[in-house]
């Protein structure tokens, strides 16, 4: 148990959920040792996985299921949402230059996940996306 | 559960010195963006914004500060983040930030820039 630990909960769309599994991840790090870059760099990654469910669902209520199993070498995180879906092929990699000048500053989430975390894996379709990212402790 | 989000502004040998407490999200970005523009219409053109005092940011929050670097950059103004978590300072450097703000340790550092 001391190894592993793993915590499971499936959040309701309501402003700024996602600092409960930001303080849940917080708890598990600290009790692990875990060294504050490394949990600073978890709390990003968790809060855009989950934001980027909620705000891309494409549903006007929805749920999001977030897992995290961590040791003290490594965290996995997974957020699954039940939205629409979309094709993560098609989404075009922001720029700051294009940015500037344009109505749309939004839309850094995933290339943050694929920045920040070591490993990262989205799966989307009709029913749902499911995003998995590793993060490296130590 | 919805986060606290506090700023406070003071104006510093000509800079706008911005402190955030708290969660920098959509709510707390948009703060940021109009109190900020309450200045740049008289004439503001340096900026500080400090996060000493946020340990957790979004993308969301972060893109209103893109806003500010705009139209800083219309009329040769700066923006300066300051005391920052490693954290935050990565995210901002992924989104490309400091090619068009500038970072510093503290807030003296920064107007020391700035002027």
């Amino acid at each position: 148990m001391e190894n592993n630990v793993k915590l499971k909960m499936t959040l309701p769309d309501i402003p700024d959920i996602e600092l409960v599994a930001v303080e849940g991840l917080d708890k598990m790090a600290r009790h692990l040792g875990i060294s504050d870059e490394k949990i600073g760099e978890a709390r990003i990654l968790v809060t855009e996985a989950i934001i980027n469910a909620i705000e891309h669902s494409g549903k006007e209520k929805m749920e999001v299921d977030v897992e995290f199993t961590m040791t003290k070498e490594k965290l996995v995180i997974f957020v699954r949402d039940y939205g629409q879906g979309f094709k993560p092929e098609s989404v075009e990699e922001p720029d700051i230059l294009k940015k500037m000048g344009t109505e749309n500053k939004r839309g850094w989430g995933l290339k943050i996940m694929k920045s920040m975390s070591d490993d990262f894996l989205i799966e989307s379709n009709e029913n749902g996306t499911k995003i998995t990212l590793i993060k490296n402790l130590v | 559960m919805e986060a606290e989000f506090n700023l406070t502004s003071e104006i510093n040998n000509d800079c706008l010195v911005l402190k955030t407490d708290g969660y920098v999200n959509n709510y707390g970005g948009e703060q940021i963006s109009n109190e900020f523009n309450k200045h740049f219409k008289n004439g503001i053109k340096k900026v500080v914004i400090s996060l000493a005092k946020s340990k957790v940011v979004n993308s969301i929050g972060i893109s209103f500060m893109i806003e500010i670097i705009e139209q800083l950059n219309e009329v040769n103004g700066k923006l300066y983040f300051t005391d920052m978590d490693s954290s935050i300072e990565k995210t901002l450097t992924i989104m490309g930030l400091f090619s068009y703000a500038g970072k510093a340790s503290t807030i003296d550092e920064a107007i020391k820039s700035l002027n």
